[in-house]
């Protein structure tokens, strides 16, 4: 198969996946209780397995995680258009510290982002799972 | 069981589950061991830290290939290639941190659903300091799941051995069997009160002869 020449609108695509993954994790690592800006009424999170949905549910999982510090250190980034119009998947990978522990842990997180009205995106899904076992 | 890359021993060894909520102290109580931290190996796929553990008994050398976590149940449950051919368990929790002793019992049904009828002992971690909020006769869940429990504290080394030395005996089915010598441990970083702590066990002792309150698996609200 040949390989396409990127078109404007994939261009665009990987602009906005990269800008919310530094958002993201930025957010995760230094304030994440202002995660919960990023959900809506109908997201679903899948966290190692439980399944969770709606902002709110979602953003008390993730301010009650037993960690107070982390850092996630990001490998790849890869993104598509989806087939909902505007819609951008994401998957990531990479490691995370968390503070105390020494070893790090691999992880990988995938996200559809949505496209609201005034312009900005939310996160409708978002997938994550620890690498390990 | 010990890893690919870690020396095999001519001298029985059992691999030893530890688990429980993050921040229980699991990682500090096998640390204490210093000949174990010395040959500790870490495994990245399996997301665990192999700690060989010896000890003497009156029978010859025994060996726990004690598996710690890198704290992935900080994010979840574990998965079950860490439980699997685990011969003998260590279910911790913290008596300072009420929430962690209401996990023990999720923490005993993921082990047992991988590693069934293996000897496990059920620890209360850092008695040595002031304010508990898992009393002595508060712990009952070892009554109801025939456990064995003990009252540790990592950091002053009370109580190390009486784990080990309880699953030595199950896994050779020799009640008698006895340690000759004590491992090198590291020094206490903390003193304990011991007049305090014998009131502990005073109290547990005291519970062990009451009726089990009939809440099913809640250990207490």
């Amino acid at each position: 198969m040949e390989s396409v020449e990127k078109g404007g609108m994939e261009d665009q695509v990987e602009i906005v996946a990269r800008a919310f993954v530094d958002h993201y994790y930025h957010l995760f690592d230094n304030n994440r209780p202002s995660l919960s800006s990023l959900y809506q009424n109908t997201s679903m999170l899948s966290f190692e397995g439980q399944n969770i949905l709606g902002v709110d549910d979602i953003s008390k999982k993730l301010t009650q995680l037993p960690f107070d510090h982390c850092k996630h250190f990001i490998s790849t980034i890869d993104c598509q258009p989806s087939p909902l119009a505007g819609g951008i998947l994401v998957f990531v990978s990479g490691y995370i510290q968390l503070l105390g522990e020494e070893h790090q842990l691999r992880f990988s997180q995938m996200f559809q982002l949505i496209p609201m009205p005034q312009g900005s995106f939310f996160v409708q899904n978002d997938i994550f799972r620890l690498n390990y076992g | 069981m010990a890893l690919p890359n870690q020396q095999q021993v001519d001298y029985p060894s059992f691999k030893l589950v530890i688990v429980g909520d993050g921040g229980t102290g699991k990682t500090t109580f096998v640390k204490r061991h210093l000949t174990g931290e010395f040959e500790k190996k870490y495994e990245p796929t399996i997301g665990v830290e192999v700690h060989p553990l010896d000890f003497f008994t009156n029978c010859g050398k025994v060996r726990f290939y004690c598996w710690d976590t890198a704290g992935q149940e900080k994010f979840g449950g574990l998965r079950d290639g860490y439980y699997i051919h685990g011969q003998c368990a260590i279910i911790m929790f913290d008596v300072t941190a009420r929430l962690t002793y209401k996990n023990v019992p999720t923490w005993h049904r993921d082990l047992c659903r991988v590693c069934e009828n293996i000897p496990i002992v059920l620890c209360g971690n850092k008695v040595d300091v002031k304010n508990r909020q898992v009393k002595a006769k508060q712990v009952t869940f070892h009554r109801k799941k025939n456990l064995q429990y003990y009252e540790i504290s990592a950091k002053s080394n009370y109580n190390f051995e009486k784990p080990f030395l309880y699953l030595a005996r199950k896994l050779a089915g020799d009640p008698n069997l006895h340690f000759v010598e004590s491992p090198a441990l590291a020094p206490p970083e903390v003193h304990i009160d011991m007049v305090a702590q014998q009131q502990h066990e005073a109290e547990l002792a005291m519970a062990a002869n009451q009726p089990l309150p009939d809440d099913d698996d809640d250990a207490f609200d």
